[in-house]
């Protein structure tokens, strides 16, 4: 009969089979008991983000997503191409393109150098572009992969395609995987959140969503002003006493009704009534940042009251501080069709300083060890120049799927290293292709997973993140 | 261990139709009725309780009962009304009177076409990154009437698989493809449109495999299935029978609409006819309206036949879209454009010309009620609708009689009668695909451009003319109905201006032209006469005003089939082998007389043969009804799904169900009426014990209700929920900040009125931002198909219960309910709440912890501890705002109970 995996019995949890047998048959009264103590008894019994062990010991406890949604371009940023100079306007052989899709561009336009320059920073030697000033300072820190590939040329399927593995909708984001396989830490905050800024990402809800899996494992967007969780706020005119008295009451009914009906699906009701009322506290505490020093809000840049990359950085550590398990920062604005140099101005502008500043913060709170940091877009951009009087653009980059650049840093990466290269025009790889499930296999083995055992059984398949690809990447593992 | 289907599916003897598994299972359901058995079900079911030692609960009391029925074939309670007449019938029949009530009631479609939405994966939006609204709610409508008029089950398949195809198809019929028509579609910029029909015709292979066959045919996509006996090859024989269709859009005859177009139309004849008495007085001394309009139509006319050509429209021979659109030849010559919408397209057309001396082309664009906005172009995204692109346009010609002599032809000159900024006609000559001709600004309307040849075209015995029409506006801005036509008048040659038809009246002598001819001319003059530009105004303004008939999405079979090709590991990018139409072995075969087309795929379904359609159908009426499929996973019935708990039971339903005539109300009234599903759902000790996970059905199960049926429970308590069905979808308040985190798209507009308050099913479903207080109570994100929601209890959910602004609403409103509608005492009150929420009265301490609570809080108002005004918003004062605010209170708290949102 048991077909189930470990991991798929902890979804069970949410079921009163599971919670029976967990629980021990018959222990009836005690156990209704028990979980009617509130806190205490809620931790482990009937809870689906209970913290579980990986699969083998990891470093990293905890991870933190910045995803760069619409795609910056790695030759201007990581990847630099001096022979693209020499062929700055002039059109790419043909035999490169050939065979190859596009989204807007023709197969005849022109390569376009970057309009930046690029130095050599740190004791790695990592070359970053002059885009990256505080990056720079942070440069051993962070192990740089020239080398990811994705099999998806258009915004929505990609970024769905790097969150969930699939670029069909419906598959769990790898948030959902990870606290499926490892619960969460957070008693009093969801174990997935979602911190966003500027443009929306074409993936909308599916990049966090939790797919056939139960919603306890989606990722709960978290608002950097006013409530961060939509209705954490009690209406208006109902303060804490009063919210407190109805939780009473509430809990009254319930617990009656528990013992008329003996239905251990009301007990987890009460829980999560009680959950509720202590998220009610502590996420206002997360959001209130006047415990910072004003050194740190300068150094990630964060202006009170105002939503930003910066203030989702010094979120997602707080979060993390808090025990919540995998924190995703979107921000969207990447999508250079059109004057790529402009584009990357404002929102390395608007990113750079805050991205070095999360890694230096956590470093200096001994977390950086345990905490996986990730950066990274959907795909790359071209080589070729995208211009268009149709759609009125000039200067830009188009969608390339071939060859991309990201980054790792923290818990269990080799810091300081830059593995891979493309070739000259940085059209294709030469060396060490890192695809998309490569990436999220070593995500996951960073954080004590293997990537072919987490897997959760739907219509009739085991599905995993990876779906039936992955290999990990051993070097960027320290 | 093989699974039962499959192990009952052998290619032997024993293939097991539903004619052969009657045979097996009326001899078990023939035993005696009696003592706790009611109907055949509970024979099945107390033979498997014995088997496990387990014995039956006993029967629900009333208050239970009909909550239960209520929710369950409404998913609304009953009103304390319908709980009092049923609790005080003192007829023996009261519960199958009550059930039969249900089941007329209009409520029960809405009810059940939520599950049956889910399976469809129906949602008003596209999805993916643009994610635009589409028109498919008149399906959803013919869904919630289809299970009203209870339309026998089978012929429910047929039609949404088929429904077109059928002899003689109505509209309804019609408009019940939409079942198909709800995978997504992706129409960010720059994809390849090829790729993401790729992915839709998957998806629908994908739904139609699981939703009637239970089978998780999805796996054979990529390769043979590892578990079950479907292999990669079988997996695209089956998606050939869906592969051959034209995604189109129909318009939905509404009676309402057309009156008012009617009276619209009326209103505008008679404006067009007042046209000439408007026409103002001559500037010259003593020049009279009507002496005006006829020197100055007559100036108007000498100048457009000083531009005119005489024209010869061609007839296409051959015309193809590079990227699977449907081209069709009209009655009028012209070409239609329908079916795939790529974002870019090359047409490639070749005509007979027999004119000699040919010196240019015309090309007409065309309005056509079925193109967006009416055209001409069938662009709809960065566009009001109807704009296109003509990047370039090439020519050549030769001989009718050699075809492969062909030199190209020359274009130059080119000239239009409209063109949007910086996109003239000529712009279609320069070798660029990123410019072209473009009438943005002026859809709607017909136009033409002007392409002289650099050097007259004659053969003799005829001309094969071939164009090729590239279109690379990245946005579908392609061309949706055009004409060619070509002159051999001396060059140089221009748009005249004017449309084709007026531009040959006026080459028509006067003497030659008939009466029609004159009038249209004259009619055509009135409508562009600079001097009436205040009267085309008016006319301009009503014909905007005029309302439109609601459009659905359909499907038509194409008439020049598709090829499917076993595509390598399920890659688009690597078709194989081609195939046919055709489905696995392992099942019943096909009809051989039968065409190979989606309407033998539907009666298939629901054929005799078919041992899976009914059982999965029935398993999932069972899952609605118990919280749990007999087989447990609806999805797959497949080696890899879980034992039916009730194998025999399930096959026995599946008989009857086909014997009924595919009676779904029959089907929910067995069930229902039996004494399984009769029994009490509290859970004794002993239960527990000996059967956890109720298995053995020896309790009525405990089910939290469906996301939609919770704000509906809310509503509904409160009174405010609004009756009225059908129609377009509604936007009911979002949180707030909800949209921030999605691709920027059409804005959430909150609906005003009675829209606000509309049921669940009727919400407005945004595929990138599904309606967030839905999800959070597990609703199926209506991507891809799902039989089977998750149930799970999370502090998110309490968050909704407790804070969100409707919840608030709602216990506002049924705090005003109780006030007015209950006697004054605080007793009364309390049982009236109570039945409002919760369907049953209170017992003595809850109605003493109320009355506690109640104090406490009007203590606190009454101190000034707390604002009562604050928590009981209204825009005039009431007298007794405290006590309004400590009602809402109640009230809220008790819709946040568990039972308030389980059916028990």
């Amino acid at each position: 009969m048991n077909r189930h995996s470990q991991q798929q019995d902890a979804v069970h949890a949410i079921t009163r089979r599971h919670f029976f047998r967990d629980c021990g048959v018959g222990l009836g009264k005690i156990a209704l008991a028990s979980l009617l103590c509130g806190r205490a008894a809620s931790a482990n019994l009937n809870n689906p983000l209970a913290p579980r062990p990986a699969h083998f010991p990891a470093k990293a406890k905890r991870i933190i997503y910045l995803f760069m949604a619409g795609a910056p371009s790695q030759l201007d940023l990581f990847d630099n191409k001096p022979v693209l100079k020499q062929y700055d306007g002039k059109p790419i052989p043909e035999e490169i393109v050939k065979d190859q899709r596009y989204a807007f561009i023709q197969r005849d336009a022109a390569l376009m150098a970057s309009r930046f320059s690029f130095a050599k920073h740190g004791q790695s030697g990592a070359e970053l572009s002059e885009m990256l000033p505080h990056l720079a300072t942070v440069v051993d820190d962070i192990a740089i992969v020239r080398s990811v590939t994705t099999s998806q040329f258009n915004h929505a399927p990609a970024q769905i395609f790097m969150n969930t593995g699939s670029p069909q909708l419906g598959r769990p984001s790898m948030g959902a995987w990870v606290t499926y396989g490892l619960g969460s830490d957070a008693a009093d905050l969801p174990g997935f959140v979602v911190l966003a800024t500027g443009e929306g990402s074409s993936g909308g809800a599916n990049n966090w969503g939790c797919g056939f899996m139960p919603t306890v494992y989606q990722g709960v967007p978290f608002r950097s002003e006013g409530d961060a969780i939509l209705n954490v706020s009690s209406p208006q005119g109902i303060d804490a006493a009063m919210q407190r008295d109805s939780l009473d009451l509430i809990g009254k009914l319930n617990r009656r009704h528990l013992e008329v009906h003996g239905d251990p699906e009301i007990a987890t009701r009460i829980n999560s009534y009680e959950m509720a009322y202590r998220m009610q506290t502590s996420a206002p505490e997360l959001m209130d940042l006047s415990g910072e020093s004003p050194e740190t809000l300068a150094q990630y840049g964060v202006e009170p009251g105002k939503a930003s990359f910066a203030k989702n950085c010094l979120l997602a550590r707080r979060l993390i501080e808090r025990g919540v398990r995998f924190v995703n920062v979107y921000h969207g604005g990447w999508d250079h069709h059109s004057d790529v140099a402009g584009g990357l101005k404002a929102q390395c502008g608007a990113t750079d300083q805050a991205t070095a500043a999360l890694l230096t913060d956590l470093k200096q709170r001994g977390l950086l060890d345990e905490t996986l940091v990730v950066w990274g877009g959907e795909f790359g951009r071209t080589p070729m120049v995208e211009s268009s009087a149709a759609l009125g653009r000039s200067l830009g980059r188009d969608h390339h799927p071939q060859a991309f650049t990201m980054w790792m840093a923290g818990g269990g990466i080799k810091a300081g290293h830059t593995l891979g290269s493309t070739d000259d025009l940085g059209f294709n790889i030469t060396e060490r292709p890192v695809h998309v499930h490569d990436i999220q296999a070593t995500i996951l083995h960073l954080l004590g997973l293997e990537h072919t055992r987490l897997t959760y059984r739907f219509k009739g398949r085991d599905f995993r993140l990876t779906d039936v690809f992955g290999n990990l990447v051993p070097e960027l593992i320290a | 261990m093989s699974h039962y289907i499959f192990a009952r599916l052998p290619g032997s003897a024993l293939r097991c139709t539903l004619a052969a598994l009657a045979v097996c299972v009326a001899s078990r359901a023939d035993a005696p009725e009696g003592g706790w058995v009611r109907n055949p079900v509970d024979t099945f079911v107390l033979d498997s309780m014995r088997q496990h030692g387990v014995s039956p609960s006993p029967e629900a009391d009333r208050y239970t009962l009909v909550r239960r029925a209520h929710l369950d074939l409404l998913g609304l309670p009953p009103s304390p009304t319908e709980v009092e007449a049923f609790v005080n019938d003192p007829d023996p029949q009261a519960y199958d009177k009550l059930i039969d009530r249900l089941l007329a009631s209009p409520h029960y479609g809405e009810r059940m076409a939520v599950r049956w939405l889910d399976a469809a994966r129906y949602a008003d939006t596209n999805g993916y990154e643009k994610d635009r609204p589409r028109p498919v709610w008149p399906y959803r409508d013919w869904v919630i009437r289809a299970f009203n008029d209870n339309m026998p089950f089978d012929r429910f398949v047929i039609e949404q698989l088929a429904g077109d195809l059928l002899p003689g198809a109505t509209e309804a019929q019609r408009v019940a493809t939409g079942f198909l028509r709800n995978s997504m579609h992706n129409e960010e910029g720059g994809v390849d449109a090829e790729e993401f029909r790729y992915e839709a015709m998957v998806d629908r292979t994908n739904t139609v495999s699981t939703v009637f066959l239970g089978l998780t045919m999805a796996c054979a996509q990529c390769h043979s299935h590892k578990y079950d006996p479907l292999t990669q090859r079988e997996y695209f024989q089956f998606y050939a029978f869906l592969n051959n269709t034209d995604d189109v859009e129909m318009e939905v005859h509404d009676a309402a609409v057309a009156k008012e177009r009617d009276a619209l139309e009326t209103k505008i004849a008679a404006l067009v006819e007042e046209l000439p008495n408007r026409f103002p007085a001559g500037e010259m001394q003593g020049e009279t309206s009507a002496a005006h309009l006829v020197r100055k139509f007559a100036a108007w006319e000498g100048e457009v036949a000083s531009r005119a050509a005489h024209w010869t429209a061609l007839d296409p021979v051959e015309f193809t879209s590079k990227y699977h659109a449907t081209l069709v030849r009209m009655p009028d010559q012209s070409i239609l454009v329908k079916g795939d919408v790529p974002n870019t397209d090359t047409y490639e057309v070749s005509y007979r010309a027999n004119l000699a001396g040919i010196t240019a082309i015309r090309i007409e664009v065309l309005p056509d009620p079925s193109l967006p906005n009416g055209g001409p172009g069938r662009g709809v995204i960065m566009s009001p609708g109807g704009d296109f692109l003509l990047s370039e346009i090439a020519a050549t010609d030769a001989p009718w009689l050699q075809p492969d002599q062909v030199q190209q032809v020359t274009l130059q000159n080119a000239t239009e009668d409209f063109a949007a900024e910086g996109r003239a006609a000529q712009f279609a000559l320069d070798g660029k695909l990123d410019t072209g001709w473009s009438i943005k600004g002026q859809e709607g309307k017909p136009h033409a451009a002007v392409f002289e040849f650099a050097a007259p075209v004659t053969h003799e015995g005829g001309t094969l003319l071939r164009l090729k029409l590239d279109q690379y506006y990245v946005h579908q801005h392609t061309i949706g109905r055009f004409r060619v036509s070509v002159t051999s008048a001396p060059l140089p040659v221009k748009a005249s201006g004017v449309p084709s038809d007026i531009e040959s009246i006026v080459l028509t002598p006067q003497a030659e032209r008939s009466a029609e001819q004159s009038e249209q001319l004259k009619r055509y003059y009135l409508s562009i006469a600079p001097e009436l530009t205040e009267a085309h105004k008016e006319i301009e303004a009503m014909r905007a005003s005029m309302p439109r008939m609601p459009r659905t999405l359909v499907l038509e079979e194409r008439e020049t089939p598709r090829v499917t090709h076993i595509q390598h590991r399920g890659e688009f990018l690597q078709p194989r082998e081609a195939v046919t139409p055709g489905v696995p072995a392992v099942l019943n075969s096909l009809p051989a007389e039968a065409p190979p087309n989606r309407l033998t795929l539907a009666r298939w379904l629901v054929s005799e043969e078919n041992p899976l359609t009914a059982r999965v159908t029935v398993n999932r009426f069972w899952d609605m009804l118990f919280g749990r499929g007999i087989v447990p996973t609806p999805e797959d019935f497949g080696t890899r799904g879980e034992e039916p708990s009730h194998p025999e039971l399930l096959d026995w339903l599946a008989v009857e169900f086909e014997r009924s005539g595919w009676d779904v109300k029959a089907m929910l009234r067995l069930i229902m009426t039996s004494a399984a599903y009769r029994q009490s759902s509290r859970i004794t000790p002993e239960l527990l014990a000996s059967d956890p996970s109720n298995e053995w059905l020896a309790r009525c199960p405990r089910v939290r209700v469906e996301a939609e049926f919770i704000r509906d429970i809310a509503l509904s308590a409160s009174g405010l929920l609004s009756a009225k069905m059908g129609g377009p979808s509604v936007k009911p308040p979002l949180p707030e900040g909800a949209m921030s985190l999605v691709y920027p798209g059409d804005p959430w507009t909150v609906a005003e009125g009675e829209d606000r308050y509309r049921r669940g099913v009727y919400t407005y479903w945004k595929r990138t931002l599904p309606y967030p207080t839905a999800m959070v109570f597990d609703a199926a994100a209506r991507d891809t198909t799902c039989v089977r929601r998750i149930r799970s209890n999370t502090p998110l959910q309490a968050l909704t219960m407790l804070n969100d602004a409707q919840m608030m609403e709602a216990s506002r409103a049924m705090a005003q309910r109780v006030l007015q509608e209950a006697p004054a005492d605080m007793p009364s009150r309390i049982a009236y709440a109570f039945m409002l929420a919760l369907s049953r009265p209170p017992d003595a301490d809850e109605q003493t912890w109320i009355t506690d609570f109640y104090e406490q809080q009007r203590a606190r108002f009454d101190s000034g501890q707390s604002d009562a005004t604050v928590i009981f918003v209204t825009d005039t004062p009431a007298e007794d705002t405290t006590e309004r605010a400590a009602w809402t209170l109640i009230c809220r708290a008790l819709l946040n109970t568990d039972e308030a949102i389980t059916k028990q």
